[in-house]
């Protein structure tokens, strides 16, 4: 065997003797603490008051992480760290294969990014230009917006519909001509869902009246949709030209830290992806940990079960304090809480409890919040309660003071 | 994956008549060719310049830390990037905003290579080298500039110089992959003074991966011009002596106003192409003490030299290595070595053309690696070559 796989119980110490788990990992835990505590650099968090612990409900994230299988297979490739992604075991092509097998379709209808970041990142550069712009809804995720302006080229937004969820009619309309539409499906921030009959009538809508234009369909929050009308878009992907569906091991695979994301589609609509592609942008940890746990779909059936549960618990105690709720079909949920984001925010912070950033044109209304553990959740809530409640005394007495003048 | 061969075919006919003879598209496709096939257990790597013996244990140990106290932690987007960043610019002497994490140089490749080359402005890199920037303007449409190598396989300064006239980019990896070599500080100095003063629109990309291995005495970093002239760029990767191919990590040094392009473009804060477990374990090993890195150099100068003797003795004298890998000429077909000794369970590196008929890059694994090695070359080489 190579020296890098026999040396493992020296690399990883006496430990390793033992099951590799999850478990070890706890037992680990002062001193992963310690280490963390020495990295907090100059760009970290203000550290918070002693005995009030950070939830973190912020960035739509799995807040247990990764699945056992996912971290035992992490573990496993200790030894293999020195390896490019393309030597070690499972290779990179071995993902594809996984991901492909998964989906029941070929190798070549799938490209591999580092999160699908890197996947809207490329699509923008291959699909937009000077005089094919990207369409986009407003509010949704930021990312191909972003990239579409570093490269100046034209951006449409259209703003979701009285319900949050993306307008597809007037999308349809501003993507004519387009180079590229970004359907984010549910939709972050506003966690919304289109059912499969609307999305095939869009696409097929835009394939009759502007056959030149592409269509991402970005899935990150699949595995949390709960809604019966909703399917993946993926079988449309594969039957027509310049459609892609992105998918994401960040949310319900809880692995946003290891960056592992993927597109489907048909292998000529892939292979564009493909020229832009970084070579090994999936680390040997990546890599494994992917394939373990598409391997476990029991983990995802549970985090499934458990968000959904969360999530209408954070429902209801939101709609209890008169904070209405867009429907939710995500990890997160987009609250109307009468005033701004911000606000509420830095109040919450205070805290502890760090919840989402603006989203424009809503920042002054609504709040994006990820759904953490139930434990976090009934914390957050309490926190959340008495925000409000002071931000309306404030509020009440500032509105008071302004009539009296 | 882009063909690491497509770089030489192009430049081999001239890229522009190669790309017009058979369309981008065709030069596009052409470029992919299916990833390496992974490792059997048993056999020994010496064709990707790894370091054999991997991150070490306190790399690994930050790694394992950063699972945090359930393991939960790699499901959260990290934000250690600025730690990382501020590790690297105080362990090489310059500040933050000198400094841009890639995933693996390869992004840092790749990002100079779209921000600096154009239809009318050329990569330059001599041949053969690293294939990634080369790869990356073929994929672009954009025209490549191939400079040969001197007789003893080393960059020719005076004609590199000549090219860069007038280019967007020079790819100068220093050492020089696959061959090896390695050009002294001093001269490297008055190329990069010659080719800002003679053509001051170009970029010169420095390509310092094996930096760690050099042990030349005339061995100096660019760092120090490239923080202060905004045309020279220097990379540096973990992937190499930091023993963390694996692990995808590389950054730029450059001038403040570089690296925001280069950030801009594609650098991403952390959230993006870089994952956890790469920040935290490159933030453990750039904060490991000098002697780490000094050790590795001289366990691989202890294995190069035993190796190059091997060769020597037996006739095939190697290019002068300064890495941890070298390039020796068998008297035969990479290709036909390399499947003879894959049966053997040796893998050693792809074809470099145009030296794929005489040449084979071996990387060096440990002591122990190379001693079975040289038996199976032993083995495979006093076989009559059936083409040469």
């Amino acid at each position: 065997m190579p020296v890098s796989r026999r040396g493992f119980l020296r690399i990883v110490g006496p430990g390793a003797a033992m099951p590799i788990s999850g478990a070890v990992l706890a037992a680990r835990g002062l001193e992963a603490h310690l280490a963390e505590a020495q990295t907090q650099g100059r760009r970290a968090r203000p550290v918070l008051p002693p005995g009030v612990e950070e939830i973190r409900i912020s960035s739509n994230e799995n807040p247990l992480g990764p699945g056992k299988a996912a971290l035992d297979a992490i573990l496993r490739k200790f030894p293999e760290g020195g390896r490019y992604p393309f030597n070690s075991t499972p290779s990179e092509t071995d993902l594809v294969a996984a991901i492909a097998a998964k989906h029941k379709v070929k190798p070549d209808n799938v490209v591999v990014g580092a999160g699908s970041q890197e996947i809207l990142k490329n699509a923008v550069r291959v699909f937009t230009g000077p005089g094919r712009g990207l369409i986009t809804a407003s509010p949704s995720f930021e990312n191909c917006v972003a990239t579409a302006k570093r490269l100046n080229h034209p951006i449409t937004e259209v703003a979701v519909d009285s319900a949050f969820r993306l307008d597809l009619g007037p999308m349809l309309t501003a993507s004519q001509g387009g180079g590229l539409v970004f359907l984010n499906n549910p939709n972050n921030p506003t966690a919304t869902v289109h059912g499969i009959k609307a999305v095939t009538e869009f696409i097929e809508g835009l394939q009759r009246t502007s056959p030149g234009t592409a269509v991402l369909i970005d899935e990150a929050y699949h595995d949390y949709v709960t809604d019966p009308s909703y399917e993946s878009a993926i079988p449309l992907a594969l039957e027509l030209p310049n459609v892609f569906v992105t998918r994401t091991f960040s949310k319900a695979y809880g692995m946003a830290g290891m960056r592992v994301g993927y597109a489907v589609g048909r292998a000529y609509t892939i292979r564009r992806l493909l020229t832009l592609k970084m070579p090994y942008n999936v680390s040997v940890f990546g890599v494994a940990a992917a394939i373990a746990a598409i391997g476990d779909q029991k983990h995802i059936d549970q985090e499934r079960a458990r968000n959904t549960e969360v999530r209408g618990f954070t429902i209801a105690a939101l709609k209890d304090m008169s904070c209405k709720p867009a429907d939710s079909q995500g990890n997160f949920l987009f609250a109307d809480i009468g005033r701004p984001a911000k606000e509420f925010r830095d109040a919450c912070a205070k805290s502890g409890v760090m919840v989402g950033r603006d989203f424009p044109p809503f920042e002054r209304t609504h709040v994006r919040i990820s759904i953490g553990t139930m434990d976090e959740m009934r914390k957050a809530t309490e926190v959340f309660r008495s925000v409000l409640a002071a931000l309306r005394t404030v509020t009440t007495t500032a509105s008071a003071e302004k009539d009296r003048k | 994956m882009l063909s690491r061969r497509s770089f030489v075919r192009t430049v081999g006919i001239g890229a522009a008549a190669y790309i017009g003879a058979r369309g981008r598209e065709n030069s596009i496709w052409s470029a992919l060719e299916p990833s390496l096939l992974a490792l059997e257990p048993g056999t020994i790597c010496l064709a990707s310049n790894e370091n054999p013996l991997g991150p070490g244990t306190t790399v690994l140990d930050a790694v394992k830390a950063a699972f945090g106290p359930t393991g939960a932690k790699p499901g959260r987007y990290d934000g250690s990037s600025g730690d990382l960043i501020d590790a690297i610019a105080k362990k090489q002497g310059v500040k933050p905003e000198n400094i841009v994490l890639g995933c693996g140089s390869t992004q840092i490749l790749r990002s100079a290579t779209h921000l600096f080359t154009a239809k009318d402005k050329p990569l330059v890199g001599t041949i053969p080298t690293y294939e990634e920037c080369a790869g990356y303007a073929e994929m672009m449409g954009n025209p490549v500039r191939p400079v040969p190598l001197d007789n003893g396989f080393t960059i020719d300064l005076g004609r590199f110089a000549d090219a860069a006239k007038g280019a967007g980019l020079v790819f100068y990896c220093n050492p020089n992959n696959p061959t090896a070599t390695y050009v002294g500080a001093r001269a490297t100095r008055e190329f990069l003074a010659k080719v800002t003063r003679e053509s001051p629109g170009t970029t010169i990309l420095i390509d310092e991966a094996y930096f760690d291995y050099v042990t030349d005495p005339d061995h100096d970093t660019h760092i120090p011009i490239a923080v202060d002239n905004p045309r020279v760029i220097v990379a540096r990767t973990f992937s190499k002596a930091y023993g963390m191919a694996g692990l995808r990590m590389g950054y730029a040094v450059g001038h403040p106003e570089t690296i925001k392009k280069m950030a801009e473009w594609d650098g991403g804060y952390g959230t993006s192409s870089l994952n956890v477990l790469a920040m935290r374990g490159g933030l453990a090993a750039i904060q490991q003490d000098a002697s780490v890195i000094a050790a590795e150099r001289s366990r691989n100068k202890a294995v190069r030299e035993f190796t190059m003797k091997w060769f020597a003795d037996r006739g095939m004298k190697p290019t002068d290595s300064q890495a941890n890998f070298m390039f020796v000429n068998i008297g035969r077909p990479a290709k036909e070595f390399r499947e003879a000794c894959k049966t053997k369970a040796i893998l050693v590196a792809r074809d470099f053309p145009p030296f794929e008929k005489t040449h084979c890059r071996i990387s060096f694994g440990t002591m122990e690696e190379m001693r079975k090695a040289v038996g199976v070359f032993d083995e495979v080489l006093s076989k009559k070559a059936t083409a040469a």
